[in-house]
């Protein structure tokens, strides 16, 4: 036996006990205290939605998130993966080049051509295709109803977000599909809003139709 | 070892009287301004990754541990307050060492996951493992993924310090 503890002093063993009981009390706690926070939360997620349905795009591993040198030669690889797959879903890949054409014909100004911006709402403020919708299929709640209109009147609808291994403009598309747009009219603009900004093409801050114009950083 | 041995206890030495306190004052200060310092630290990068769940969720998603709800939901849900709560009761001097188990391990796995994630990516683009750089979904956006690998090591041996201390303060 060690030297006797005055009797004051809690053996280790106790104090042991006591983090390890206390641990789990602030584990206890703290979940419920989380559960209790997302719930009250508007921006609080749904436990029981299935955010990504039956994924359209081969997985990548997060491969476009490395934003090293070597990464955008593997995204290019990509890519072509990422439109096969497209099309195996019934989705029309749109190229920089079409995505541009669609956006100078005049049935965009109709309406019969639509944009739609898959990304979220910060994003879509700081810089989107003139005149294209917001639909953040996270919400899709509150977006469906102002952009679905939109879409069944139109001949093409081409959605889009950030670009890369960005999967949220598959599965937006996907949505507007579930919705009852016809899959034949639907498209994806692969480049996405990066390609667009890159290619010099032309940007629009704030709401839809705000009319502030910035133009793109890149040679058109 | 006799008094005479420790001249800053012998009483009326002045200078070794103060350096003894200072000293003490020191040792007791400090793991305070570890769990005020932390406990922000915690508390803040929780509360931006639970400002943007959804962005959280697809973060969350890229590490493959989980997939679908009502799992991968709960986890994307639930880990940020929970990481703000821990954060909350180091600010307040809480429960300070079970807090510090509790984040110890979360940090271990989190560590561990972070790391797995940028093997695979070094696997995959040939870059050196340094040059790895990506949102690990820790709250600050893109880091590099040594600096992310130092940080989490340092923060780790917080928590452990945290954990075999014996601080005075309440609930410890």
């Amino acid at each position: 036996m060690g030297k006797a503890r005055p009797q004051s002093q809690p053996s280790s063993g106790t104090r042991r006990v006591s983090v390890v009981r206390q641990a789990l009390l602030v584990g206890a706690f703290g979940w419920v205290f989380a559960l209790v926070a997302n719930t009250l939360s508007p921006r609080g997620l749904s436990l029981t939605r299935d955010y990504f349905p039956a994924s359209p795009l081969p997985a990548t591993g997060g491969i476009g998130q490395a934003t090293a040198g070597a990464a955008s030669a593997v995204e290019t690889g990509a890519l072509g993966a990422v439109d096969q797959k497209l099309q195996e879903h019934g989705l029309e890949p749109v190229t920089d080049e079409r995505m541009h054409a669609l956006f100078t014909d005049a049935r965009y100004a109709q309406e019969l051509v639509v944009f739609i911006d898959a990304r979220e709402a910060r994003r879509y403020q700081e810089g989107h295709i003139p005149g294209a919708y917001l639909f953040d299929r996270y919400r899709q709640d509150e977006f469906l109803p102002s952009v679905l209109p939109a879409c069944q009147n139109a001949e093409s609808v081409v959605v889009y977000c950030n670009g890369g291994d960005c999967e949220d403009s598959h599965f937006a598309a996907l949505a507007l599909r579930d919705a009852g747009v016809p899959a034949d009219r639907l498209g994806v603009y692969s480049g996405g809003i990066l390609s667009w900004q890159k290619r010099g093409y032309p940007m629009e801050t704030g709401d839809r139709g705000s009319g502030m114009m910035v133009e793109g950083v890149g040679a058109p | 070892m006799s008094a005479t041995d420790r001249p800053e206890s012998v009483p009326g030495n002045g200078v070794g009287e103060r350096g003894g306190s200072l000293g003490r004052r020191l040792v007791a200060v400090v793991p305070r301004l570890l769990t005020l310092g932390l406990g922000f630290l915690f508390l803040w990068m929780g509360l931006a990754k639970a400002l943007d769940p959804v962005g959280f969720l697809k973060l969350v998603r890229q590490y493959g541990v989980v997939e679908g709800p009502p799992w991968l939901n709960l986890l994307a849900a639930c880990l940020p307050w929970f990481e703000a709560f821990c954060g909350a009761l180091w600010m307040l001097g809480v429960a300070v060492r079970g807090t510090a188990a509790v984040l110890g391990v979360m940090l271990a796995a989190f560590t561990a996951l972070v790391w797995r994630h940028a093997l695979a990516l070094q696997a995959t683009t040939g870059l050196s493992f340094c040059q790895i750089r990506f949102d690990c979904g820790c709250g600050g956006g893109e880091v590099w993924i040594c600096a992310k690998l130092a940080e989490n090591g340092l923060l780790l041996l917080a928590a452990v310090f945290l954990l075999v201390h014996r601080p005075g303060g309440r609930g410890a």
